[in-house]
This record gives C-alpha cells, structure tokens and sequence, in this order.
C-alpha cells in the first residue's frame, strides 16, 4: 500500500486492465466495423475497408437527419448543463443552512435520483397531453432531463458546501463585501473546479439520455431517439463511425482537459495554496 | 415562517456588513443573497422543477393507474381493472422475480468490482493526476451513444463475433459459445458494463477520505493487508459501498431497453411491461405497472437509506 | 420620408419575391410540376415507419413540388401512439391500415376528397374493393379497402363501398414471407411449419410486434396442422390461447434465437449467421443480399402475409397546408415516389404511373418477374443482382395473388395483445 508494489499491485493492475478492455469492448467493436467496406453491414464479417461511411456520415442520410438532431441534442445538452449549474448552485446556497421544508425536498431530490426514468418520461408525456399541451424538445424533454441531472448537480453541490471553509467568506464580509460579492469573489472562484464537475455530468446524462425523451421529445428527435428511430430502416455502418467520431471528440476533449489541468496544476503549485485540497 | 427565526442571527450579520459596500442600493442578487428568506428563494427554482416535472407527473401516473382504456384511448376512472389483471397474473410474479434478479446479480458484480476498481485507483495510483486520467480512460466508452454500443454487442458476442473467434483461435473452444449472446448472460454483463462506474466513483469518493494514518496504525498494530481491508477500508467505505448499491439497484429495477435489446427480447423486466403497454397505448396499463416498480423501488432505497445518513456523507 | 422608405422596403421585397417565382417558375417548366408553393413556404411534417420515411422523397417533393417535407422515422407502434396521443405533432400520417383500424375512430385524421386525387381509379383494387383481381377472393385479416372508406370528410365509421372518402390513400404494400439463409439450411424449405422445426432450434426468430407477429404464427400453426382457424384476422379467446401456447412451448425448448423488432435488427441477426430462418420484410433481404450473403425471401405454399400503408391527413389541416397535402398526395401517386419504392422491393398503389419512372429491366425484374436483363442496383447503386436473377415469388400477381391474410387488428385485441405479453415474458 506504501511506496512498495507487491503482488497485489500487479494482481489489482491485471483487473483494472481486464476492465478496460472489457469496458472497451463494444468501443473497440465499433471502431473496427466503422471501416467496413461499402458494402459491409453492422455485423461481422468484414466486407473490405474503407472510409467509406465516415464520408456517409456527412452526406444525407437514407431516413432521419443525424446532423439535425446532433444540433438538437446539442443544444439541449447545453440548456439543461447551464441550468443545472444554476439551479444547483443556488440549490447548494440554499442548504447550506436548514429551512423549512429543507429534509422533504432533499428526499425530494433523492427520488429524483432514483425514480425509473421510464417512470418519469411516461408521467411527463401525460400530464402534457393531458393539459393539452405540445410536447417538444425544448419543453416537456427539457424538463423531464432535468430531474435526472438537478440530483446530480445539488448532491455534488451539498458536498462541496459540506467541506467549505467559511472563514475565507467571513474575512471578505470582515472587509466589507457584500453578499454577492462575496459570491462572486470568494465563493465562485473556489467551488468552480466542481462546477466543471456538474457541468460534465449535466452534459453527458443529457447528452446521451434516452428513456427520459422517448415519449417528452415531440416530433422532433435528439439524437439518441434519431438513432433508435433509425433502427427501424436499413441502418448502415453510418452510426458506426458516428460512434468512432464521438470517441476520438472525447479523447481530445478529455486530452485537452488533462493538459489545462496539469497546466492549472503547476500554477497553483507556484502558489502557495492548498486549496486543491478541499476540491474532490 | 420558521425559516426567519433561524435565520435571523445571520440577516443582522449581514445587515452589520452591507454600510461598508459601495452603497445602500438593495440589488436583486444581493437581496436573495441575504434576505431573511434567502435559503427559500434559493432552492424556490429547483422544488419549482421537481414539483411540475416529478411530482405532478408521478401524482398523475398514480391518478391514470385508475383509469380505463379502450384499444385506442383512456377516459378518467375509478377502477381497479389494471391491478386486478396485473397481480392477478402469473406473469407478473415472474416478471417482477427476474428484474429482482438482474438487479441483484448486476448489484453483487458491480459491488465487487467496483470496489476492486476504487481500491485500485486509491491505494495503488499515487498521483492525482493519474488518477484522474484512468477515471478518465474509463468514462470515455460512455460518451457513444448507449444504442450505439448496445448494437454493437452482436458482433462482439455474437456467434461470429470478437469474442467467439478469438476464444476458438486460442483455442479454448472448438464450437462458437452460444449463451455469450441474447441470454440472462448478456443482459447482466451489459448492466454491469453500464452500471460498475457508478459503483466506482462514490466508492472512491470515501475511500479518498480514509486518513492513511489509520492503515499505518493498523499496520503497526500488526494487521495483515487482509485484516486492514475487512477491518478498516471496508467499514468506513459502506457509505460510498451504500450509495453506489443505490445507484446501480435502481438504474437496473427501471430499465427496459438493456433487457430488450441484449435478450433478443426474449426476456421481460418490469420495465418493459411498462413500455410493452405504453406502446399499445394501454397507459393505464403502464401507469399501474408503474406504480407497483414505483414502490418496490422506493421500498428498497428507504431500506438501504436507513444503513446510511446520506446527508452526513456528502 | 418615411413613406418612401417605405414604399422602397417594400417594392424590394416584391423583386425579390419575382426573381424567387420566375426561378422557381423556370424549375416549373422544365420538371412540369402542377404548382408550386416556394413562396408561401410551405412545411408538412410527416411522421411515419422508416419503411418509407426517406429523405430522398423529401428532397424531391421540394424539387418538384417546393414544399418542405420534415420527415420523422419511428417504429408502427410509436407512429400509432403520436397519431392517437399528439395530434399536433404532424401534418401527415404514413402509417399502416391495421394502425389505420386502431387509430381512426380517436379522430385526428381528416377522410379525402377521391374526386381530389387524380390518379384515384388507377390505384390497384385491392386498396378499392378489395381484389386484386375481379376473379380474386379477399384474404383474412385487416384488408385494407374494409378500413379504407367512410361517410364523408368526418366519418368516425369505416363503410364498405368506395365512398368517395378515403381514410389514407395507399402508398406502398407488400407480400411478406419467411426470409432464410439458403447456404445454411442447405435444402428447400416450402411451408410456414418450418419456423418450428427442431432442425433450426435456437436459429430461428419472430417478430416482437404483437399485431403482426400473431399472423405470422397464425400462418406457422395452420401450417403445422395444429390449428384451423375460422378467421386467422379475427381470433377467438380459444385459437389465440392454443396459438401462443404452441410457440411459449417453442420458446422454451429454445428454437428461437431471439426476437426482432425493429428492421435492422432482423437485417442484422440473418447477416451475422445467428438466425438462418425467421419473419422479415422484403427490404431486410434485400439490405442482406447487398451485404453479399445470400438470403431469400422464401415463397411458400399457405401464401403471404401482406400489409399495406397509407398516408393520412391530420383532421387541423385547412386551407393551403391542406392543398399542400393533396398536391403531395398527388405527387405521390404521380410516379417517381413509386418507382422509387419499386426498386427497394415494395410495390406502389399504381403502379402503371411508376413504369414511366423505371428502366424496362428494373420493371421487369420487380414487378413482371422476368429475369433481368442488366444487373439490378439498389437506390444506393450498389449491385443487388446478376443478370438473370429472378425475384423470389415472382410476378406482382403471383405474389399479391397469393396472399393469405393481412396484418391484422382483431376483436380480441387487448387479450392478444396481453397473452403474446405473456408469451415474450415465458
């Protein structure tokens, strides 16, 4: 467990590989049949390669519109990410003292997490139809999305506050600042590490979430439903090297989130500060 | 109401900072910064959203569970049809055992790894910043669509997949393995491809906080590696162990399409019920399928809540 | 001032508008398009099956027609489900007639006007009076002209003459069968029976579609002698109870390798070699065949099981989105739809319009059954065929001809409906 590797470090490395692969599998899976020839299919065996349907990709498809619902998703992902971290933020002020009513909506928020999704979309769909209201992305899909990634973003937010130093804020109260300004100015810059936390988990659970949107979207697809609708026509090899793209994106996202990170690393490492401490 | 008597200590605190600030000026950020009824107005937004889309649409599932239905549409009831045929039929029983089962075998796997993979990550990988990246290297898969990778598990396990060739190139087997696909096997290993991280990472979040003064103390008090596992890393890792085992339970209990597409559809949980009958438009149906998923869900996490005080461990 | 800026602005706008019709109007003349409806922008948004919801149709109505087609693919039951439950989520219905039977009477679609659509006495009689020849018998099952018709624009009731209202106008249809892996069953196969027969356990597969999957086993047990049915369309209690018992015992002795419910998957289980016999739609053999792996679609001796689609209008349609939709409709049966649709092994609701859209070869080999004279593409241009290859099933009238039942909406429904639940459940 110290600076010595014993067996069970190699024997831990083992596993932890074995669950890379096995994690990698349909990844791997993915990218080899992405190559397929153009006459190729979604499955074994390999009718030649080529590149041929990473060209597809950006040619009109068949039936649907990838890149259409790409934007939707896109954008979705991106209002539900920015109002998680609003509402979370604000959610985490919020318990950072008790109120009334402050245990019921926590458990609130706890069968938020655990709810089937199915469950929501299915109560969601209803009650607009029943208020004879339009389903649509932005709406009823956008909202129905929320209850899922609001969790994740208050309970990250719940723990960041349970480990805050206050003294930092009552020494710029000492000073003279005002509340938002010590927002701004203390609190903001110290919980951001974690809102880039919330913020990647708002993404992504929106991002990809597709029980929730089966039945709030509307006649408009994400992309996830835009995949599964394709699924009921010839579907090619084009949502493999979909797949292949989207893993490659998130390689240099992640690479390029390393390097800022290591770079950040270092600079604080100049500082004199221990604030990265208090950060996970 | 009460909110003001507690909170009242603070406004004067406040109130005492503000006559240093630029001026009196009571802006709208910091009148909800400080006001008496600041936590309220604070959390205002998020119980708005739960309340209009959870409570209300949960509330009506309930309320439409009911219901009647025709082959075509719903009309406003009060019968108790949907609960009679559901609890009245074998199938629901079985149903109901297998979805228990994919939730406990998924739990137990992904218990076991998980905690392998945190334990790895924690007391082998020394940097921060390596074990950033691994967590890293791990979420990526994730970023594909789930459809995507869900597809893609026929040709990896399939009769002429990745997994059958390569085994018969070793090998290790003569005929193609015909249960690695559309089987009870499948469905639990996709679950547990999807579901082991969310084991990981609150397992990791506890583990982290283990002081290590009290593994060298156990150390010295002459506690083998096995001893200190079961002794000290595992007892004060239950917290994370807890809310991982709720993740994992009731992401697997409310799942129909993993079931669906890596059985073949050849087997049922509960949530494809649900969706079987939300697609014939039998919404009553489906809503009183809901709510008995609903409840055992609720039951099971009331249970696993009473073993940790989630809001000591955040 | 004000108003010369004015008068300005707007004397602008009607040059640009003038150059946008005259180019339009010059694309007019050479496509011979009716009319064009470019400048009033004019979106239809279509939900429908994948089957025939593609982009190239869209693209070409905007050519031909100008106006904007959003086409949404979904799966029958998520197409029947937004026709019931969100009326205001499309302007048209491509849907199928067993859908047509289950969703017409909630009243979100609006009956049209026959006299409206040019083409309508060519439209082959099955979707009229339900032959397709004077000679021919009308199969069980939901058969399209009997959910076809009703009493005026609003009629909530099916009729059984040619109204003058029809409920869709009908689109594509075909005659579907069992699909097999002939290098891997290696003998000829000539009855629905097979399906079951041990030889093929835990290689064979059925649709997970309630509706159509009980025809499909329907045709298997009467094939096997096990059952006789009054009416294969229409079930009593007693021949769905008998039906789904002989497949739950299938099922558990392991013949079925999976279930398949949308096309790709039934593309993908015969591609990968999982399945070597199964139910699937004439596309997916194509889809398989273009792959290189050979796959017939095995014509047999109980005959078809045929289904049919149709477009519906949303009962909101009016004023010029409504001429929209008959000008599209019109188009539709107009020719290039169909030929287009011909060539992926479907056929159209008039055909006679859709040979002028075909080579003489493709129109043999699709729809005469001749052998073909040059090798057949898909619409991807991919080679499909050899010269001399014939269409499994022959001709259009051997096919259509043959047809055993339609998909179907039964009476008893809800209880089939809950037992083949139960059968996916065993």
């Amino acid at each position: 467990m110290d600076g010595k590797r014993g067996l069970s470090f190699y024997i831990l490395t083992g596993v932890f590989i074995l669950f890379l692969i096995f994690l990698y599998g349909p990844t791997i899976t993915i990218a080899i049949l992405s190559f397929q020839g153009p006459e190729g299919g979604l499955t074994f065996p390999m009718r030649g390669t080529s590149l041929h349907w990473f060209r597809d990709l950006f040619a009109e498809q068949a039936v649907g519109d990838i890149w259409g619902s790409f934007r939707r998703s896109l954008a979705l992902s991106m209002m539900v990410m920015v109002t998680t971290i609003v509402l979370s933020v604000m959610g985490g002020l919020a318990f950072r003292r008790r109120f009334a009513g402050s245990t019921v909506l926590f458990y609130v928020i706890i069968a938020s997490l655990v709810i089937p999704s199915i469950l929501v979309s299915l109560g969601v769909g209803l009650m607009f139809n029943q208020l004879g209201w339009n389903i649509n992305w932005y709406t009823s899909a956008f909202g129905a999305q929320l209850t899922w990634t609001l969790p994740f973003g208050l309970l990250i937010m719940f723990a960041v506050f349970n480990r805050f130093d206050r003294s930092f804020e009552e020494a710029a109260r000492d000073q003279g600042a005002n509340p938002w300004q010590v927002f701004r100015h203390i609190v903001l810059p110290l919980i951001a590490p974690s809102l880039i936390g919330v913020a990647l988990f708002g993404f992504t659970l929106s991002y990809d979430e597709f029980a929730r949107t089966l039945l709030t979207a509307g006649s408009r697809n994400t992309l996830p439903l835009e995949i599964y609708g394709m699924t009921t026509n010839v579907t090619t090899p084009v949502i493999f090297a979909l797949g292949t793209l989207t893993t490659v994106f998130s390689f240099c996202v992640i690479g390029t989130f390393i390097v800022f990170a290591l770079i950040w690393q270092k600079r604080q490492a100049r500082r004199v500060s221990d604030a990265g401490k208090g950060m996970v | 109401m009460s909110s003001q008597d507690q909170t009242a200590p603070r406004a004067s605190l406040t109130s005492a900072a503000t006559p240093g600030t630029e001026a009196g000026k009571p802006s709208l950020a910091r009148r909800i910064l400080s006001d008496g009824f600041s936590s309220w107005a604070l959390a205002l937004p998020v119980t708005l959203v739960l309340a209009f889309f959870l409570l209300a649409p949960i509330a009506l599932i309930v309320v439409v569970s009911f219901w009647g239905s025709t082959s075509f549409s719903i009309y406003p009831a009060f019968i108790f049809d949907n609960y009679e045929y559901l609890l009245g039929s074998q199938v629901t029983y079985s149903v109901f055992l297998q979805t228990l089962k994919f939730a406990f075998l998924t739990w137990a796997i992904t218990l076991v790894l998980g905690f392998t993979i945190a334990y790895y990550l924690t007391f082998h990988i020394h940097s921060l910043t390596w074990q950033i990246v691994l967590f890293l290297l791990c979420t990526i898969p994730f970023w594909t669509s789930n459809i995507i990778r869900m597809i893609s598990w026929i040709p990896f396990l399939g009769r002429n997949g990745i997994a059958n060739q390569s085994l018969m190139n070793m090998g290790v087997i003569d005929q193609p393995l015909e249960w690695l696909l559309f089987s009870e096997f499948s469905v639990t290993l996709a679950f547990v491809h999807l579901y082991t991280l969310f084991m990981v990472v609150p397992i990791f979040n506890t583990m982290m906080r283990i002081d290590k003064s009290l593994i060298a103390a156990a150390r010295d008090a002459g506690a083998n590696g096995f001893q200190i596992l079961t002794n000290v890393v595992i007892p004060l890792c239950k917290p994370g162990m807890m809310i991982g085992s709720i993740f994992v339970v009731t992401l697997v209990m409310g799942d129909f399409i993993t079931v669906r597409f890596m059985s073949g559809s050849q087997i049922a949980n509960m949530g494809r019920l649900i969706q079987n009958d939300i697609s014939l438009l039998a919404y009553p149906g489906a809503a009183a399928t809901s709510v008995v998923l609903l409840i055992t869900v609720l039951i099971m996490v009331a249970v696993m809540l009473r073993l940790v005080d989630i809001r000591k461990e955040l | 001032m004000t108003k010369f800026t004015k008068r300005n602005g707007l004397s602008r706008r009607t040059l640009l508008k003038g150059a946008a019709a005259s180019v339009t109007a010059a694309g007019a003349s050479t496509l011979g398009a009716p009319m064009l409806w470019a400048q009033n922008e004019i979106v239809l948004r279509q939900a429908g099956t994948g089957v025939s919801a593609f982009n190239e149709i869209a693209a070409k109505a905007k050519e031909d027609l100008g106006i904007t087609l959003e086409i949404t693919a979904l799966d029958s039951d998520a197409v029947a489900q937004r026709v019931a439950t969100q009326p205001n989520s499309f302007d048209i219905a491509d849907i199928e007639y067993w859908i047509c039977k289950k969703v017409w009477p909630i009243g979100n679609l609006q009956a049209m006007d026959t006299s409206r659509i040019a083409n309508y006495d060519k439209i082959v009689g099955i979707f009229r009076d339900g032959k397709l020849t004077p000679e021919s018998t009308i199969a069980q099952g939901t058969a399209p002209h009997s959910v076809g018709f009703v009493e005026g624009v609003d009629g909530r009731e099916f009729v059984n003459n040619e109204s003058g209202w029809m409920t869709l106008i009908p689109t594509i249809y075909n005659a579907d069968t069992l699909g097999i892996r002939p290098d891997l069953i290696g003998r000829p196969i000539n009855n629905w029976s097979e399906l079951l027969n041990p030889e093929f356990k835990g290689k064979a597969s059925i649709l997970d579609i309630s509706s159509i999957g009980i025809m499909d086993m329907a045709m298997v047990c009467e094939s096997m002698g096990e059952i006789q049915y009054g009416d294969k369309g229409n079930m009593t209690r007693e021949e769905i109870d008998k039906t789904i018992a002989i497949f739950t015992e299938a099922k558990k002795a392991g013949q079925f390798r999976a279930f398949w419910k949308t096309f790709d998957e039934s593309v993908n289980l015969m591609a990968s070699g999982e399945v070597v016999i199964q139910s699937m739609w004439s596309p997916a053999i194509t889809a398989v065949r273009s792959q290189g792996i050979p796959c017939v679609y095995q014509p047999l001796e109980e005959g078809y099981r045929s289904w049919g689609g149709g477009i519906g209008l949303n009962a909101n349609l009016s004023g010029a989105a409504l001429d929209a939709a008959y000008e599209y409709i019109n188009w539709y049966l107009s020719g290039w739809v169909g030929g287009f649709l011909m060539r992926q092994g479907y056929y159209s609701a008039v055909p006679e319009t859709s040979k002028d859209f075909m080579s003489e070869n493709e129109w043999g080999y699709w729809f005469e059954g001749k052998e073909a004279t040059a090798p057949i593409v898909n619409p991807q241009g991919v080679q499909m065929e050899d010269v001399g290859a014939v269409r499994d099933g022959g001709s259009f009238y051997d096919r259509m001809g043959a047809v055993a039942c339609w998909n179907a909406v039964m009476d008893e429904n809800q209880y089939m409906v809950r037992k083949w639940n139960e059968f996916i459940a065993a």
